[in-house]
């Protein structure tokens, strides 16, 4: 061989496949201003829409009167329920299968509703005409608290469906009750509890909060008269769907509807659900011929666009007095707000919240959910996690912290006799999943190495004897979490949304020079999928990463896929892009034997070439496959070389993780500083480490955010008390600490390439680790304070303080 | 929203009394106040432009006098509407005590705001109102002419 040749590792190297912590292809244009967001999207005659929103939180709507709206020049509709009627639009079907109002419709149920929309020649026009539309509202009685919703005399909130005894998921047994989702076995899971040695009980409530994306929610919708065509600009994580039921519910056939993702500044659950807004612009659209646009503002966005978590988690576990657990309990209280809007799959009311059993092998567990409805703003989506499963893993996460101090045992101790271990998977778990695979103790083990556990819980006890003597006013917290996520929605068997199956796709053109595109039915929002969908792919084909382009977003050119959200991006059209990367390779290796002169047989790919076996010297590299696909007569072969997968996984994956936080709390301040946080993420085959990494910081940042301040708060009156980011919590470089990253690589076995998901993993891990640092903190200092709500902000914690005689 | 005053006025009780139901006098003094207009004795309406932050609002609204302890005491309860900048109720005891020729009027309102008033304003509602009460003192006592001794 030709001594200047490269060597295999060197072929290998020069794709930039997986495994390469290749730079992201998308910065070039994000770093310098380049990027394409809904509102970069500017059309001629373009209009504006702006919502006139609802003050109060629960009140009649007597009258609407937008004369003096109309005579403001510029402004050149106002539309309310009564225009949207005849077009059967005043409501729309949510993911969840209840129906919301797109603009009030005799009532208004939270604060910030949408009530009408005016349409306008300049966004600041249209902002000043809001307040020229007067709505005469008669206030009725408010629903805030979900305890309260099935009380005598509590206010009835969804008087269309008050008189419906069956709902979407079942029996309602009250006018304010959504549904009751049980998973597990309830009698047996009461006679454990009933005989065990030791229960903890423990109330946990997973504040509301909302995904705030950077971006916020916004569309352009623009109809076409002449031709009939509707294209429809969003921020989307779900463009396909969008379509779907754009197309369902306006009449207007599929093919006639475009919809295109742009670049997305963030999403994490939010830019899932259809909103009032994209309504009324295509409305709008129609009805005055011309493009409209309507962009949120953050107030809009954090008050009337989907929030996140609102569960109310009541649990019981039994353990044996080894410290062996016997059996898990859990009653949720949902609070879904004015419509149940929750963004899962439609089998799964409570999402997969029954993956509460977390990382451990519960033998009997039972799971009730209550969805109830209250004053507040309409959501529920996957914030950062997949559907419920942060919830979940909270939940069990201070369970067994509870549970570690009826024992007065160490809680990692306690971890490590209750993990599932190595040999057990795949493991089915008492509330109904298949773990795929897993390694916990391993992962367990090397986390409490690199930080030395014993050295942390010893300077933690001399800690708490140095308070004691006056000596120190902070205490120390070490914050444990061992989390198992279920990503990768999911099978069809038992995934849809809307009766959508759960599928993702990929399709790949290799052009005749040897470089590539392919295009997905998921929408990057910063995750990166231009550049690590082209590794996975480089790694399958043979091609250069560098050489192949990724595309997303567009309905007219991409295959159909259910989107971006609950991580599974990668578990699903990851594994749809090795599949049709495998189906290349197929028909490349005919080509190969062709122009090789050899059997199909005989020849066996070598990273980026077919060789024949035995004579390496021989070979055909995917380039020159491609160029003979494309331009020579190959008998029996068709030209061109094509693929496209739709890929229904077997299974979900089970991402897993060992997180540990190291806080000092001065308890009197309140305040906290994070000493140390260590992350250890399993995702199963790692594709861009340093993309993992970055998923990892951002996660953990927005885990921290939750955990220890940011939350969507309302008073007495259903006003909302954090509609801007004054109130709501949004960490700078100036709250966030050092993270020091680990892994270890457990494959999935079902998913062609091993490959996870990661990027919701450190807010499904995180939020428990830094709850459980504050909570830890206190152990010492109450013999029946086993818990402290979220968020734990300075306020909070101080007052903790307070309650514990800390200030005495 | 609780405030709770205590403000001396160099006039006595019955002058002051007579002040607080004189809706020219009230007009006066209430900050930017454009209406008031006294439908009986017990009930107000009135038209009131507020800012509170970045939030200017134009409420309108009507306010019921209790005056069944007067002169040496009295109650209102109140609320007002408006638009998209919110809403605002409550209630205020108000007690008028004679001190030689002076009168120690103090009072007690707790107030509720709503809407994006709420949203944006919270954290200056309070300082916001007291501003607005020690303005309306000042100019009532200058109504009065006397001044108020704080």
């Amino acid at each position: 061989m030709n001594e200047m040749s490269p060597t295999k590792s060197e072929r290998a190297a020069a794709l930039k496949g997986l495994g390469t912590s290749r730079k992201r292809v998308e910065d070039s244009r994000f770093t310098q201003g380049k990027g394409n967001y809904i509102d970069d999207i500017k059309m001629p005659g373009m209009l504006f829409g702006d919502f006139v929103r609802s003050p109060y939180a629960h009140a009649r709507v007597k009258s609407i009167n937008a004369e003096r709206a109309l005579e403001m020049p510029g402004v050149i509709a106002v539309l309310t329920a009564a225009d949207l009627e005849p077009l059967s639009l005043h409501w729309m079907p949510t993911l969840a299968g209840d129906k919301q109002m797109v603009l009030a419709d005799g009532k208004v149920l939270f604060q910030g509703q949408e009530v009408a929309f005016v349409v306008a020649e300049d966004r600041y026009i249209a902002a000043d005409a809001i307040e020229l539309v007067e709505v005469d509202y008669e206030e009725l009685p408010v629903l805030i608290d979900p305890m309260k919703a099935e009380e005598d005399g509590a206010p009835i909130l969804r008087e269309d469906i008050a008189d419906q005894k069956t709902g979407a998921h079942g029996a309602r047994r009250h006018p304010n009750h959504i549904f009751t989702w049980e998973q597990g076995e309830k009698e047996a899971t009461e006679a454990v509890l009933s005989g065990a040695d030791v229960v903890a009980e423990e109330t946990v409530y997973y504040h509301r909060t909302h995904p705030c994306p950077l971006e916020t929610c916004g569309c352009v919708a623009s109809m076409d008269k002449v031709n009939g065509k509707l294209t429809l600009y969003g921020t989307f994580q779900a463009p396909h769907v969008v379509r779907t039921v754009a197309s369902l519910l306006s009449g207007i056939a599929e093919h006639n509807i475009r919809v295109i993702s742009p670049d997305i500044g963030g999403g994490f659950g939010n830019k899932v659900g259809v909103y009032p807004g994209y309504v009324c612009s295509i409305v709008a659209s129609i009805v005055t011929g011309v493009p409209v646009k309507w962009v949120e503002d953050r107030m809009d966005n954090l008050m009337a666009t989907a929030f996140a978590r609102d569960y109310w988690m009541t649990g019981k576990i039994a353990a044996t007095k080894e410290g062996k657990i016997t059996g898990l309990w859990c009653h949720t209280i949902a609070d879904h707000g004015a419509f149940d809007a929750c963004a899962d799959p439609t089998k799964f009311p409570a999402g997969f919240m029954n993956i509460c059993t977390g990382s451990y092998d519960i033998p009997t567990a039972y799971l009730a959910v209550d969805g109830i409805y209250t004053n507040k703003a309409p959501g529920g989506v996957a914030y950062r996690c997949s559907f419920r499963v942060t919830e979940a893993a909270y939940f069990i996460e201070r369970m067994i912290e509870v549970l570690a101090i009826k024992l007065d045992m160490d809680a990692g101790e306690l971890r490590k006799i209750n993990f599932i271990k190595k040999d057990q998977f795949p493991y089915n778990s008492a509330l109904g999943w298949e773990f795929d695979s897993g390694d916990y103790h391993t992962a367990w083990d090397k986390a409490m190495q690199a930080v030395d556990y014993d050295g942390l819980r010893k300077e933690q006890a001399e800690r708490v004897e140095a308070f004691k003597t006056g000596e120190t006013r902070k205490m120390m917290g070490i914050g444990l979490a061992h989390f198992t996520e279920i990503v990768g929605a999911g099978p069809m068997k038992n995934c849809d949304i809307l009766g959508m199956g759960m599928f993702d796709s990929c399709e790949i053109r290799i052009h005749p020079t040897g470089s590539a595109i392919a295009r997905l039915g998921t929408i990057s929002q910063g995750q990166g999928h231009a550049t690590t969908f082209a590794q996975i792919l480089a790694s399958e084909i043979g091609i250069s990463a560098d050489d192949i382009t990724i595309e997303e977003g567009d309905t007219d050119t991409a295959p159909y896929g259910l989107g971006t959200y609950g991580s599974r991006s990668t578990p699903v059209a990851g594994a749809a892009t090795a599949m049709a990367g495998r189906k290349i390779r197929a028909k490349a290796q005919m080509i190969a034997a062709y122009l090789l002169e050899v059997h199909d047989n005989d020849i066996e790919w070598d990273v980026d070439r077919f060789v024949v076996k035995g004579a390496e010297e021989r070979f055909k590299t995917m380039k020159e496959v491609a160029y003979a696909a494309y331009n020579q007569e190959i008998p029996g072969v068709e030209p061109g070389l094509e693929a496209v997968s739709y890929y229904d996984p077997p299974n979900m994956t089970y991402p897993f993780g060992a997180y540990v936080c190291v806080m000092d709390i001065d308890v009197d301040t309140g305040e906290h500083e994070i000493r140390k946080f260590y992350a250890l993420d399993d995702c199963g085959t790692r594709i861009n480490p340093m993309i993992i990494e970055g998923q990892v910081h951002g996660g953990l940042t927005e885990a921290l955010a939750i955990a220890m301040g940011q939350e969507i708060a309302y008073d007495d009156m259903g006003t909302h008390k954090t509609s801007t980011l004054m109130d709501f919590f949004i960490p700078t470089a100036w709250e966030t600490p050092h993270y020091l990253t680990d892994f270890t690589e457990t494959p999935s076995p079902h998913h062609p390439i091993g490959a996870k998901g990661v990027g919701e993993s450190p807010n499904v891990g995180g939020v428990p680790a830094f709850s459980n640092a504050v909570n830890d903190a206190f152990r010492a200092f109450g013999v029946d304070h086993t818990h402290t709500n979220m968020p734990h902000d300075h306020w909070r914690i101080w007052k903790t303080a307070k309650d514990l005689g800390m200030h005495d | 929203m609780e405030l709770k005053d205590e403000v001396r006025i160099a006039a006595p009780r019955e002058q002051v009394y007579a002040a607080l139901n004189d809706p020219e006098i009230l007009k006066k003094c209430i900050p930017g106040c454009e209406e008031l207009i006294k439908h009986s004795d017990t009930e107000l309406e009135a038209k009131v432009t507020l800012k509170i932050g970045p939030v200017k609002a134009r409420f309108s609204g009507n306010v019921v006098l209790d005056p069944t302890q007067a002169p040496d005491s009295f109650s209102l309860q109140g609320e007002g509407n408006g638009g998209v900048a919110g809403f605002a109720k409550g209630g205020a005891d108000v007690g008028l005590a004679e001190d030689g020729d002076e009168t120690v009027l103090t009072y007690q309102a707790k107030a509720a705001i709503g809407g994006k008033l709420a949203q944006l304003g919270s954290r200056l509602v309070t300082s916001t109102s007291r501003k607005l009460a020690a303005k309306f003192f000042a100019s009532f006592a200058k109504e009065l002419n006397a001044d108020p001794v704080v």
